[in-house]
Formats: C-alpha cells, structure tokens, sequence
C-alpha cells in the first residue's frame, strides 16, 4: 500500500502501525508509554500524528497505516501538541529547582530527558506538582519513588504481559492515579519475585534497586575486614555500555583491575562457583535419573524464578534442584575453604557480589542461607562505584582474576545466557555418563534468545528431552503445560529474565532486544576464548573437592551448597 | 412549545403500556427494523451523536454467534437528567428500546449500566425487568415468537468516564474504568470480545417510539440535519427548571429558557452551558440560535447531552471554572498524558484565578495550549472536550480584559 509521509511517498506490503511504518522512512517520532516488549497502550500522545482528513491527531503507536493515507509527523500542529504535552509531563514528574535530576538513579539513562530534547523544549510554564504518595521501601531489591513516576503504566505492563508476576496495578482515578501493590502493601509484601523488569522498563527514575554502593565503600575502607568480590558472568559483557561503549564490549580483564582499584583485598569470580554448580547439579540430575527421583529437574540459579514458583507454582518444589545458585555458593565456599585456607578469622571475611540481577539482593537475605554473601551490587551499582573513584574502565590495563577461586571454565562464562546452565550441565552430564571425550561442545539448539528452546540431546543411545526457558511469562506457560501433560521433560533450564541474566534487572538500562543478542554474542565469544571448557576440568573446582567438600552430593557440599524452598501461596 | 412525541406515554402504567413498538419489530424483517432507524437518522443522544442506524447496521452485519446491546444509563454529564426522567417515568420504553436494538441486531443479550447514584431509577428499573418477564416480554420467545431476550442491568460505581462507551464495557467486565484504544470499535469487538451495541437510554427509547408508528415519524420532526426531538433538561437560574421536550429547529435556545423554563432569574442572562459541561457557552449575543446540531455546531457549541444549564450575569463565574474544572480534574480516568496532567494543571490556575479574581493573560494562553493539546490527542471523547467549557468562559468574559 502506498502511503504519504511528510509529503514524501512510501509503499509497504504490511499494514504496520504508523509508528513502525515511519521508522522504516528513518522519522524518528518521540515516544514515552511504547515499548517494543508490551503490547502498544496510547497514554503518552506524545506518539500523535496528524492525518489529513482527521479532526484529532492519532496515536502513532496504535494506528494502522492504510492505503493513501497521508501522515505529518512533525507539523506545526503537532510539535505544538506534543511540546504542551512534553510540558505537562515534566511538571508532572517532580523536578525540583534543587536540580534532583543530577542525583536521580536514571540522570544517565533518563528518557524524559532524551524526548525533551528531541521535541525541542525551550521552557515549562506550568510549575511542577509533586505527588504524595510515598516512597515504597519494602522490598529487599527495589525502590519505588513515586514522585518520579510518570504512570505511563510501563512497570506495570512488564510485570503482567513479560513476567505474568502481576503484582504492580494502576490504583484510583485523575490526579490520584498512581502506581502502586496490592492494598498499597508494598513490593516487599506482596508476590513481587524482584527480578527488576520493572526497573529496566521505567523510563524515569521511579523505579531502582536498593543500593547498597554506601555500605561496600565502608567496609572496602575497614582496615579490619578481608573483603574479596565476586562478579556474575553477564557482568563483564554490559558494564562497558555504562562508559558509552558499543554493546557486546568484553571487559573482563578491565573489569578485574577496576574491582583492585576500588581496594578488594581479592577480586573473585561467580563463574568458579558456576563450575562448582554444574558438578552438583549434573550429579543431582544424574542421580535422580538413575533412581527415579523427581524429573524434571529444574534449574536454581535465579532466584527471581525460584520466588516465582514457590509463589504460583509450590506443587512443583521438588522438582527444584536443592543446588544453591553460583552466587550463594561462592559465599559458602569463601567463609568455610577459603577462610580457613589462607588463615582469615571466617567471620571477618566480608563477600560482596556484582551481580546483574536485583533478586540476588533478596536471595542474599533468604533466611535459608543468610550469611553467604554481605552485600549484593548490581551491574550499574559497580558503574557508578568505579565513576566516584574516577577508574576510567575502558582504558584499564588488564589483569586476572586472583586464585583459587578467579579459576574458571568457558562452561561457566555461558551461565549469563539464556540456555547457558543446561549446555555447561550437558557438557559435564555426558562426559560423566560416557566417561568419553564430548567432541563437540557447542550446543547450538539450547542457545539463542526465543522464550522456550526444546531439544533432545542423545547421551550414549540415551534420549535426554531437555527444555530451557527465560523470561517468566514463559516460565508461567511451560509449568502449565507440563501440568496438563502436554510436554514431558527430563530437565528443564528456567531464567526469570528475557535472554537469561544478560538481560537481568541489574543491567544497564537500556536493554532492548538488539543489545541483548550483542551480549550474548559477546557470552559466546567468552565461552570460546577458553582452554578449558567443561566445568568438571576446572583444576581448582577439582582440587576444592579433594581437598574440602569429598565429591558431589556428599555430606560437606550438602550443608554447604544447597538449600530448601516454601511453599508460599 | 413543548413538542410531545417522546414524552406521549407519560403517565401510562406499565399495565396499559402496549409494547406496540416491539410488537411492530417483531413483525418486521430485522433489516427493515434498521432502515427504519437509519431513515430517521436518529442520532445518538448521549453526546456524541453517532447516528444509530448505521451502529446497528454494522453489528447486523458482523458475523458472531453472541453480540451485545448495552444501553449506556451512566448519565454523569453534570446539568443532565433527562436519562433519569425516562427511567423513572418511562422505563419499559427504555427496556423495550433495549429489545429491539437486540432482535434488529441478532443479539440475545443486553445489558443496562445505570449510574449508580440513581437509586430511584434503579429500582424501578429493576422491577420494570421483572415484569416484563412476566408478561413475556423479555425472556424465551418473546410474545410467541423465535426472538429470545435477556437483560441483566449493572450498577456504576460512580466514575464519570464510564459513560464513555469502551470504559463502560471495561467496567462491565469488571476492568478498570478507563477507555480502550479504537479501533476495534465496540461494534466489532466489544464487551467480551463480541460485537456491541452500546446506545444512549435516550436513544433507545426514541427508537421504541419511531417503531411505534406505521410511518416514520422522524420525517416529519426537525429540520433535515436534525430529526425528531430531544429531551432537554434545564437547571440553574431558571423559574421552572425540568425536563422538556424539543422539535429540532422549532425553538431557539433563548425561546427554550424563556418558554419552557419561565426565563432567567436575577439581573439578567450571563450565559447558556447548552449541553452539558463539556460544551462551549452560548453568550446573551449568541443564544438566539435554532436549536439543532447544524446551527450550534456551527457558532463553535454543541448540543451535547442536552443538559442545558442557565447562568445569570449575578454568578461569580470564575467560580463556576473552578467547579467545573474541580469535575474533571477529578473524574480524568487518569490514563492519557493530556487529560490527566492538563486538567490537573489547569485546576491549579484556576484555583489561583478563582483566589485572585481575574485570570492572567498568561494562564489564559496556558490553559488554551492545554484545550488544544487535550482536544487534539486525548485518549477519548470525555478526554477531548473536558476544557471546552472553562476555556470558553475566559475566551468569552475575560481575555480581552485581561494583561
């Protein structure tokens, strides 16, 4: 169909929105309530075009292109909408003359800011009014400001139609529409599983992670703890991008010699105890396997996911592998074998973790397994730690993580994808069962960035059906269908967030679909650059277990690296 | 003079009621029952006038095995109640209005979403249901024929947005009251994803009197633009404020008041809110205009839902502004940018406006920025014209005083 833009002429074979249908003619329209993850929504307006031939402007995000139809996206009738608009909107989101846009969590991912800008904003008659509803600081892992918030319904949109979590809502009507939990008790009361969607959502700074960067720069300065860091594999392929570099950049090394910088007395790596992971998982599946225990197994990495299940989904518990997730790992192997290793009193060694992920904040708490880990970071926490100490990341000469527990395997790095846990267990499970050399590494049909990857991968004329799943919307559908017996699995990979931990709640904001296969990509390249791939060949995951836990499953690493769940529904 | 056309059962009990206008349908080809109703161009009373012909039409001819017919009785236009007058005193012509949008249409269900502050009027209603169950007028093979009607009535829970036809749907269902995004429009897709016809009370009675007749009196009432009559409710200062009934283009706004409603208390006429507060006024230069759409429409106003109110020059008008504009900071569904954030920032100049006792030349630019903005891109109807009025206050009195 033919269409006019700006008097210029176009043909599409679709009928794509006329927000799709301009972005294919490189006109860029501002936008606040759209987001290429949810369904469109129309609050904003600042989307609306003219047409001629229509009294109103129409939404550009919900509006289908038709043949002949002829659109002006930038008239004067519209700049004069959209910029009254723009106005209001930023009256509305409590912008004070104390200049708080400096010190808001989102100063520099702000897109306020970026739209002001583009619609050309010279001045805001209107003062702002602020709201009063106050600040939720309920939960373990997020913040809500609601002064900033915009209620472009983004945060809540996220929850319900990405996570199917449904625990954020639009409460009352006019000037006191707001966002808020059930009976406004708060994120931490209510079935939030903290996965952060929210927080890469908001497009303001309404939303973000609990800090917790004040507490690390004391105990970094307390001259009488041992404080060593640990860092989650999707860290080192996305903080890059908080120092303005093209998304994928590896900066692991870099990385490394930042955390030094900063003054860890040890700089660690989550892809050690990722190893120590697949060696108990691997077994735990192995062995339930062998002896009919509960199949299938699923994965217990993210603790998003696991407070999703335990929420909505308690008949399926034992189904969870008891496996502790790398992070909670790490912290018991570091105060037991470590501590003890290099002679530090175990209580004076403080564990902080750099983590993509903002459940970890909560998973740090879980009364199961409290005093693993001191202080959780996320991705864009370490960023601005390493901007106040002026550490120039990208420019840093490289350095390597510190020994025993900075050794690490390629299986491990691919724990920051999607699919990443079940090709590193796959690995182990089947050099374990053949006791051959696996030829062939990679995995291919358990990667990539689709919601729920299936495949049947054969182990010595044995057929393993094997599932991964990220997102947990996904995660939602699959334990549906597994409880009506539709699909049937031995071992199932879930990640509560879309892509796996390259896109957690921790990451730097944005992330869209296009930088998410750039980190994975840059995952994969990792995996690659190792010698040693496989996490059963890890020399230090071999020598811990010869010379502290046994093997796996066995007494030590039982009271060590796993754990239990509740039922909460 | 009062034109009794709407109004001629008045007083019937619902014993004596005939139900002549259903009976006449249910005589009739379904389609012939549309023709009918588009050849009278009865336009939809609540506001918006969307003739309701075509709307039948359109969900005759889309294919589903369940449709709806919802009659819209959320009467929320503050000065309007004319709804109310045809509930409490004409209910089983609004029901069998209901009916025979549902046998032209092929829809087995209806539905009517009364506001909930009409106790009176839901009671009677109600208990209007149950009768005409009992006569057979509602229910299995309606009055022996194939035709089966069922109507379960629903009480609002006080928004004023969900008199906008898709926040009603939304609220049916048990959503949030706020609108959806057209298209698809409710004739498509509609209240639970089927086809739906939502129209006015007024409406829907209007179409049981047109079917009452062997002709089509429509085409002898009004003017071309604008057939038949309309139920005009007048309050404020008026001697006899009330329901009155209008032949289109037979009286001029100022004949109405003046007439019909015993004329202007106080010192004099200050303005006409014509219908409804999301309608411009009509000044004592203005208000000598034929009452139809055409000739409102065309001085800038609207007929709107026909809630005429009267303000004497004796009102403090900024006054009436600022409760005008309390309304709608208020009743915003609070879900689109422009309406939500512009009726809240327009309050608050108008507050300050009110305070002060004149408005500056500034906040009547502002606040004109806002109306074009809110009138260009709001999400819905009530959304477009909630500052019609407020700005056409200052427009009207004071922009040309003012620095």
């Amino acid at each position: 169909m033919k269409v006019k833009i700006n008097n210029k002429e176009y043909e599409f074979q679709e009928e794509l929105s006329i927000l799709d249908a301009v972005k294919k003619a490189h006109i860029i329209i501002p936008t606040l309530c759209y987001s290429e993850k949810l369904k469109p929504f129309g609050s904003c307006r600042l989307c609306s075009v003219e047409i001629k031939g229509e009294r109103t402007l129409k939404p550009a995000c919900v509006t289908k292109i038709s043949n002949g139809m002829e659109i002006y996206t930038h008239s004067e009738k519209v700049r004069k909408v959209r910029s009254t608009i723009m106005e209001l909107i930023i009256a509305s989101h409590g912008i004070s003359c104390n200049l708080n846009c400096l010190t808001c969590s989102k100063s520099a991912s702000c897109e306020i800011k970026v739209i002001a800008e583009e619609i050309g904003i010279m001045e805001v008659r209107v003062p702002p009014i602020s709201s009063r509803v106050p600040e939720d600081r309920s939960s373990y892992s997020i913040v809500r400001e609601p002064q900033k918030c915009i209620v472009c319904d983004r945060c809540v949109r996220k929850c319900a139609e990405v996570q199917s979590v449904n625990i954020l809502t639009i409460a009352n009507r006019g000037p006191d529409t707001y966002v808020t939990t059930f009976l406004d008790k708060g994120m931490g009361n209510v079935d939030c599983v903290n996965c952060g969607q929210c927080v890469i959502e908001c497009p303001t700074g309404a939303l973000h992670e609990v800090y917790q960067t004040d507490q690390v720069w004391n105990v970094i300065s307390d001259n009488s703890k041992y404080v060593i860091v640990q860092t989650a594999p999707a860290v080192r392929v996305a903080i890059a991008e908080e120092f303005g570099a093209e998304p994928g950049r590896i900066v692991t090394k870099q990385l490394v010699t930042g955390l030094r910088l900063l003054g860890f007395d040890k700089v660690f790596d989550t892809n050690f105890s990722a190893d120590l992971t697949i060696m108990e998982e691997a077994s735990e599946f192995l062995e339930r396997f062998k002896n009919g225990g509960k199949l299938p197994l699923f994965t217990s990495c993210s603790p998003g996911w696991i407070k999703f299940i335990e929420h909505n989904y308690p008949e399926f518990l034992d189904n969870l592998s008891t496996c502790k997730s790398p992070q909670q790992m790490f912290g018991a192997i570091a105060k037991t074998y470590y501590a003890d290793k290099i002679g530090i009193p175990r209580e004076d060694m403080i564990v902080v973790s750099i983590m993509p992920c903002t459940a970890k904040k909560y998973e740090r708490v879980r009364p199961e397994m409290k005093g693993d880990v001191d202080y959780v970071l996320t991705t864009r926490e370490l960023a601005k730690m390493f901007k106040l100490a002026g550490i120039d990341l990208l420019n840093l000469p490289s350095e390597e993580y510190d020994e025993p527990l900075g050794i690490t395997t390629g299986a491990a790095a691919i724990f920051g994808a999607t699919g990443g846990v079940m090709e590193a267990a796959l690995r182990t499970a089947y050099e374990v069962i053949t006791g051959k050399t696996l030829e062939r590494l990679d995995f291919e049909s358990v990667r990539g960035i689709e919601g729920i990857k299936e495949a049947v991968i054969e182990i010595d004329g044995l057929k393993l059906n094997v599932a991964v799943v990220n997102g947990l919307g996904n995660a939602r559908k699959m334990l549906d269908m597994i409880k009506n017996g539709e699909k049937d699995y031995h071992f199932i990979e879930f990640m509560a967030c879309p892509g796996g931990c390259i896109g957690g709640g921790g990451q730097p904001i944005p992330t869209t679909k296009e930088i998410l296969s750039k980190r994975m990509k840059a995952i994969y390249e990792i995996d690659k650059s190792f010698e040693i791939r496989k996490s059963h060949e890890n020399p230090a995951i071999q020598a811990l277990y010869k010379e502290f836990l046994g093997e796996p499953l066995s007494e030590k690493s039982h009271e060590l690296l796993h754990t239990t769940y509740i039922a909460r529904s | 003079m009062e034109k009794i056309f709407l109004k001629s059962d008045l007083g019937k009990s619902f014993e004596d009621y005939e139900f002549s206008g259903l009976k006449n349908s249910l005589k009739m080809e379904q389609t012939q029952v549309i023709d009918k109703i588009k050849d009278s161009v009865l336009k939809g009373r609540g506001g918006a006038g969307f003739p309701a012909g075509i709307k039948w039409e359109t969900a005759y001819h889309v294919e589903d095995d369940i449709k709806f017919v919802v009659c819209n009785a959320d009467e929320g236009e503050p000065g309007t109640f004319k709804d109310r007058f045809l509930m409490e005193n004409l209910p089983y012509k609004v029901i069998e209005g209901i009916v025979i949008c549902g046998y032209a249409i092929g829809s087995k269900y209806g539905y009517i979403y009364i506001r909930g502050e009409y106790t009176q009027a839901i009671k009677i209603i109600r208990k209007t249901i149950q009768k005409m169950y009992e006569r057979n007028i509602l229910g299995n093979n309606i009055l022996g024929t194939d035709f089966s009607f069922d109507i379960k009535l629903v009480r609002g829970a006080g928004a004023y947005v969900c008199g906008d036809e898709t926040s009603l749907i939304n609220s049916i269902e048990g959503e949030r009251g706020m609108s959806r995004i057209k298209p698809p429009l409710p004739v498509f897709e509609g209240l639970y994803g089927k086809p739906t016809v939502v129209n006015n009370v007024e409406t829907l009675s209007a179409a049981a009197e047109i079917m009452k007749y062997d002709y089509n009196p429509y085409l002898q009432l009004g003017t071309e633009k604008s057939k038949g009559t309309k139920l005009v409710s007048i309050s404020g200062d008026v001697y006899k404020p009330g329901v009155y009934e209008v032949e289109f283009g037979k009286m001029t706004v100022k004949e109405i008041v003046n007439e019909l409603a015993g004329g202007v208390k106080g010192s004099g006429l200050g303005f006409v809110i014509p219908g409804g507060i999301s309608t411009e006024v009509l000044t004592e230069n203005e208000w000598d205009v034929p009452y139809t759409y055409e000739d409102l429409f065309k001085i800038g106003t609207n007929i709107g839902s026909g809630g005429m109110i009267v303000v004497s020059k004796d009102r403090n008008y900024l006054e009436i502004i600022k409760n005008v504009s309390d309304f709608f900071r208020d009743e915003t569904c609070g879900t689109c940018f422009p309406c939500r954030e512009g009726n809240k920032n327009i309050n608050k100049m108008v507050s300050e406006i009110y305070e002060r006792g004149y408005p500056m030349k500034k906040e009547i630019e502002i606040i004109s920025d806002i109306k074009n903005a809110v009138s260009l891109a709001a999400r819905c109807g009530f959304g477009e014209a909630s500052v019609n009025l407020i700005l056409s206050i200052l427009e009207n009195f004071y922009a040309k005083k003012v620095k």
